[in-house]
């Protein structure tokens, strides 16, 4: 069986998908850390030299005067405010300057498209591949079971996921701390925000360290990573075609994010696994697309659709003529 | 050499791996089954204010403040602090405007803890409120009976005790500077109603602010008598760039004539 996961590594590896997955990475992250370092500076240049309690303030003041132009977004917006507000008020910087806050906003901007599109790199050819150049017939002469053949390619998946939130989370360190300095990994956070009917709940809040919350954040960017790959695995072993399986999924996905925006009238839409993508939300306390969403009711969700996927995989995948 | 990279590879994959679970565990603790941790918030450590040379302006108040109608999005509040650095000074400016707001929300404002830091550590404090609590948003005066006003009046005076009260209690040494209110409507059928409103208005306005040492109110009904449509903004409520920058001259005319120093 380790030998067997060894060697689908060593296909992927051989593929090169990993560099390809670095390059991206790493051509984004400077793109976003410049974005983000001159957005630093023109706030600088608006506001002269001000402390972090100022700039919040603005910023609030700000928002609020978005708030009668906002439309679908009032809500939003409003349970912005209170955070900002309980985070000046409690005399917490919600934005320490610093690499690792760089990290925790990367992260949660990016959990739900951005990563789970890299991890389709890696999967969504996992099979299909093999078929279109011929070479499953070889894998399957081997004595071994389908079950451990398609299973090792799901444990190289795993493997590869990891590996490539590993690779993404030392790159954003890398490049961010560059631009803004090491420090703040023990600056404090406010977590356990949620939001109840349109407010904002603070009964559950509490302070936990940038790092605990990051480690958290990665957890959870896995999962949502690990879901996505899951189902382009299903698809790469259903469809001949690894572009076809990549544009269903890219389909899948793009369609999550205009839908969490306009559903919230639409309540079973919230058993469809593209909505509750955005585990993030919970966490850091924003208003979830469809009400009475919570982040146990999302990851049972996600879970259900992960077993259902990997079902269907194998089932279809042990009993499959190849040709 | 290659298979052995490779292993090393798959290892630390397998590592990372029990890393996220961990994290992903974690987190399913934390915010599912509420471990509450004990909440104990940091001593809220009141940096004192840095001590610069800088002339610190904070605007407060309504649309005007926050500059609507003006294309550059500066409003008075910030050509006032553009022509301060033209004449050499060194400006730190913090736009606290909010659209719509009236003086029942600006009183509210001044509750909160950091508008109050703020101003304890502002040197000019810029000021327009009012025009929301008496046009309502724009509505006419027509369909009020002079007993409403009145009332509007009262309330009105009240709140901008309690606004210029908090802040001369968070800093008794800013000045402030309230900007008085124009007619809109000076040109149009109603204007002679209106005018005479705003008038009375600006009057009690100024008499109340009389009480307060460091606060100043500056006219602004002159500026907008003639010639109106030259200085409004289409919805011909709202100043224009032009309406601003006219008074803008007058505050940062009396700012330069305080000499700057706090």
């Amino acid at each position: 069986m380790i030998n067997l996961v060894q060697n689908e590594m060593m296909k992927l590896i051989g593929k090169r998908r990993f560099l390809i997955i670095s390059v991206i990475i790493i051509v984004l992250l400077s793109m976003f850390t410049y974005a983000q370092a001159r957005h630093a500076e023109t706030t600088r240049e608006r506001l002269g030299s001000v402390d972090w309690r100022t700039e919040l303030q603005q910023q609030i003041v700000d928002w609020q005067n978005r708030l009668s132009s906002a439309g679908q977004w009032r809500e939003h917006l409003q349970i912005q405010i209170q955070q900002s507000q309980y985070y000046l008020d409690h005399g917490v910087n919600p934005s320490e300057p610093g690499a690792p806050t760089f990290i925790r906003g990367f992260v949660e901007n990016s959990a739900e498209l951005f990563l789970p599109l890299l991890v389709m790199i890696i999967a969504v050819d996992l099979v299909s591949s093999e078929r279109s150049m011929g070479t499953i017939k070889l894998l399957l002469t081997r004595p071994v079971s389908r079950f451990c053949i398609l299973l090792s390619k799901y444990i190289a998946l795993v493997l590869s996921v990891s590996l490539v939130l590993f690779i993404f989370g030392l790159l954003s360190y890398v490049i961010s701390a560059m631009m803004f300095g090491s420090q703040g990994w023990s600056a404090p956070v406010l977590t356990g925000f949620s939001v109840q009917g349109g407010e904002l709940d603070i009964s559950g809040v509490r302070l936990v360290s940038q790092w605990q919350y990051i480690l958290q954040q990665f957890g959870l960017a896995w999962f949502i990573s690990m879901v996505v790959g899951t189902l382009s695995f299903m698809l790469s072993i259903l469809m001949r075609s690894s572009a076809a399986g990549m544009g269903t999924m890219l389909a899948c996905l793009i369609a999550g994010a205009i839908l969490s925006s306009m559903v919230s009238s639409w309540d079973s839409a919230k058993y469809l696994f593209m909505v509750n993508l955005g585990l993030m939300d919970y966490v850091s306390g924003t208003a979830p697309p469809i009400e009475g969403m919570t982040l146990g009711f999302s990851l049972a969700v996600l879970a259900a659709w992960m077993i259902g996927a990997l079902a269907v995989s194998f089932a279809v995948f042990m009993r499959k003529d190849i040709y | 050499m290659q298979s052995k990279k490779v292993r090393f590879i798959t290892a630390f994959a397998a590592v990372a791996c029990l890393l996220w679970l961990f994290g992903l565990g974690w987190t399913v603790n934390d915010y599912l089954f509420g471990t509450n941790g004990a909440s104990a918030f940091p001593v809220s450590d009141e940096e004192p204010a840095p001590a610069s040379d800088e002339f610190k302006i904070i605007a407060l108040g309504d649309s005007l403040t926050r500059g609507i109608g003006d294309l550059e999005g500066k409003g008075y509040a910030g050509y006032v602090s553009d022509r301060l650095k033209q004449a050499g000074w060194n400006i730190s400016f913090v736009n606290l405007g909010i659209k719509g707001l009236t003086s029942v929300q600006l009183a509210e404002q001044m509750k909160e803890m950091e508008i109050g830091r703020q101003i304890g550590q502002a040197d000019a404090v810029l000021m327009t409120i009012g025009g929301n609590d008496l046009f309502l948003g724009g509505q006419t005066l027509s369909n009020l009976t002079d007993e409403g006003i009145a009332k509007l009046e009262d309330e009105y005076l009240n709140h901008l005790e309690v606004i210029l009260g908090a802040i001369q209690a968070s800093n008794p040494d800013a000045a402030v500077y309230v900007l008085g209110l124009y007619d809109p409507f000076g040109e149009l059928e109603e204007g002679a109603v209106t005018s005479r409103v705003v008038r009375a208005w600006n009057y009690k306005t100024m008499e109340t602010i009389a009480e307060y040492a460091n606060a100043v109110f500056v006219p602004t009904y002159d500026l907008f008598q003639q010639n109106v449509s030259e200085y409004l903004f289409t919805d011909q409520f709202h100043p224009n760039e032009k309406g601003y920058q006219r008074m803008a001259e007058r505050v940062a005319a009396l700012i330069i004539g305080t000499g700057g120093q706090s």
